[in-house]
C-alpha cells in the first residue's frame, strides 16, 4: 500500500482538549484501519506526549499543538508540533519500576510509555523554535 | 472537556471497604478529581479502598499518579517493602487499562480482581 489518507488537527494547548485529541486519534485510526490494540497504544502515547507539551513545554504560556497522522503500509506515523521551549527527553528520569511504590518518585511515566509503546519516538527541535515529536508504530494497520 | 463521575459505595469484607466506582477517562485534566475524592473518603475514615475501573475507557499516566497518591494516603509509614498494598485494590480494568498497569509495573503493588465480591472479601 502506498501512502494513504492523512489527518491533521490543530488545537489550543489545553488539558481540556485532551479528550478531543484522543477522539481525533480514534477517528483517524478507524479510517486508516488501525487494529484496536495499536489504537489503544497510539491514543495513550499521543495523550502523554501532548500532556507533556502542555504542562512542561508551554507551562503557563498559551500556544497551539498541531497533530498530523498518516498511514503507510502497515505503519502509522504521528507528528506532534508545538512552539514551546526546546524539550530534551533525556533529562527525564525513568520511573523506578523495582522500587516500593511509597519510595517511587512521581513522574517520568509518560516518556517511558511513549518509548515502550512505539517503534520509533524522536524528539526534534524545530529550527526557529518549537519541537516536533515523531512517533511511528509498525504493524498497526490491519491488512485489507 | 471530559468529566469524571465517581460514585462512593460501602461493602463489608473482613474490614469495611469503600468502593470508588469511576466513570469516564482518567487523564491529566481529570485525575485530580479522583485524587480529591479519595482524600475526602480517607479523611472521612476510609482505610481500605476498592477502585472500580470497569467504566474507565482510558487511563494515562495521570491516573497512575492519582493511584500512587492514593496508596500514599492509605499506607502506614513503616511499610516500604516491594509488596502489594493491603489497603488499595483494583477492580475490573479494561484490557487496555490493564496493559498500562502492567507496563508501568503497578501490578506488583496492587491486586487486581475481576469479581467484586471476591475483591471485597480479600480485604
Amino acid at each position: 500500500m502506498a501512502k494513504g489518507q492523512v489527518f491533521d488537527l490543530s488545537v489550543k494547548a489545553s488539558l481540556e482538549n485532551l479528550q478531543k485529541i484522543r477522539q481525533y486519534i480514534d477517528h483517524a485510526g478507524e479510517l486508516l484501519g488501525v487494529s484496536e490494540s495499536a489504537l489503544g497504544d497510539l491514543r495513550l502515547v499521543v495523550d502523554e506526549a501532548v500532556t507533556n507539551v502542555i504542562l512542561h513545554g508551554y507551562g503557563e504560556l498559551e500556544g497551539t499543538v498541531e497533530l498530523h497522522m498518516e498511514g503507510e503500509d502497515d505503519a502509522v506515523t504521528i507528528r506532534i508540533r508545538d512552539r514551546a521551549e526546546t524539550f530534551n527527553p533525556s533529562q527525564v528520569k525513568k520511573p523506578q519500576l523495582d522500587t516500593a511504590l511509597k519510595d517511587r518518585p512521581f513522574g517520568g511515566m509518560g516518556i517511558f510509555l511513549i518509548k515502550k509503546m512505539t517503534d520509533e519516538a524522536e524528539f526534534l527541535p524545530i529550527p526557529g523554535g518549537g519541537n516536533e515529536i515523531r512517533l511511528v508504530k509498525r504493524g498497526a494497520i490491519l491488512p485489507k | 472537556m471530559g468529566t469524571l463521575n465517581i460514585m462512593v459505595g460501602q461493602a463489608q469484607g473482613n474490614v469495611p471497604v469503600t468502593i470508588l466506582r469511576v466513570e469516564g477517562d482518567i487523564d491529566a485534566a481529570t485525575h485530580k478529581s479522583l485524587q480529591d475524592k479519595a482524600a475526602e473518603v480517607v479523611e472521612g475514615g476510609a482505610t481500605h479502598i476498592l477502585l472500580d475501573l470497569g467504566a474507565v475507557n482510558y487511563m494515562g499516566s495521570a491516573g497512575f499518579r492519582a493511584i500512587h497518591a492514593m496508596t500514599n494516603m492509605l499506607s502506614d509509614e513503616a511499610s516500604s517493602e516491594l509488596s502489594k498494598s493491603p489497603y488499595l485494590k483494583l477492580l475490573n480494568p479494561t484490557e487496555a487499562v490493564a496493559r498500562v498497569i502492567k507496563t508501568l509495573g503497578f501490578d506488583v503493588y496492587l491486586d487486581i480482581y475481576q469479581d467484586r465480591d471476591e475483591a471485597v472479601g480479600s480485604f
